[in-house]
């Protein structure tokens, strides 16, 4: 998720406050001071989310050989981004009859290949919801495609709102420059041009 | 949805209930499994079977799906 800032966060899902909170609990290596060292500082709203792991050797090396994709663009980086998302979260299933995924790998049928590094993270009541609402497998896999869809578009709404906004004005320019144009043609496609002999 | 503080995913009574209405797909696949059940070599499989088969289940489960969540 390196590509989302904690900034992105206010007024969507917490309050200012809340996101400073969260952003300081993160300690965030900074450039050199006056004195030309690296110093570590609390964390700002301004920062990216944290990364996991230090480079790739080192994710591969906690994950079985297997490279954790990026998350920030991923619903937009595959096909049928959500729902791809979230059938591989809930369709972890035993593998069919005469397939056998080797040791470390875990089968479902929605990644490619069908051998995936990752096992099933989702269980049912994995998490406590504030507001109550049953933490069902289904229920977990849809909030964690909602956030990923949000962080990869977060500004999808206002843009549509802008499209139809632009759309609809351009097209009454459409309809007005049409009349215009006819107007201004009307003297020419009204001619009438005869053919005579001249006498 | 919890009885007892158990919580109960939606998607097992779905499956249950899509079941009717994949049969061919999933006898087809269990004539598959019984096909290569002596198999040694290790190359046959059933994957396209068992991919119809729940390709069927989830297009019957999909929209009934989110009617169970918030």
């Amino acid at each position: 998720m390196s590509l989302v800032a904690f900034r992105d966060l206010i007024g969507v899902a917490y309050t200012e406050e809340e996101v400073k909170a969260m952003a300081a609990d993160i300690e965030v290596e900074d450039g050199p001071n006056d004195e030309g060292e690296m110093y570590m500082r609390p964390g700002k709203p301004s920062d990216h989310f944290p990364s996991p792991y230090a480079n790739e050797q080192a994710a591969r090396f906690a994950n079985g050989g297997a490279y954790p994709p990026d998350l920030s663009l991923i619903t937009k980086a595959r096909h049928n981004g959500q729902n791809y998302v979230f059938a591989l979260l809930t369709g972890y299933r035993e593998p069919p009859a005469g397939v056998s995924v080797r040791e470390g790998l875990h089968y479902n049928p929605y990644f490619p290949g069908g051998a995936i590094a990752m096992p099933k993270m989702l269980m049912d009541g994995g998490v406590e919801y504030e507001d109550g609402v049953p933490a069902t497998e289904t229920q977990m896999a849809k909030d964690v495609v909602t956030f990923l869809s949000w962080a990869a578009e977060p500004e999808m709404e206002e843009r549509k709102l802008m499209g139809f906004k632009v759309i609809f004005v351009l097209s009454l320019a459409l309809i007005q420059a049409g009349f215009y144009k006819r107007w201004k043609w009307a003297p020419v496609k009204s001619r009438r041009v005869i053919v005579d002999v001249i006498n | 949805m919890s009885d007892d503080g158990e919580v109960v995913d939606p998607r097992a009574r779905l499956d249950e209930i899509s079941k009717a209405k994949c049969v061919k797909q999933l006898m087809s696949y269990q004539a598959c499994v019984k096909r290569i059940e002596g198999d040694e070599t290790g190359h046959k499989h059933c994957t396209g079977q068992y991919f119809d088969y729940w390709a069927c289940i989830d297009k019957h489960v999909a929209p009934r799906l989110f009617k169970w969540t918030k």
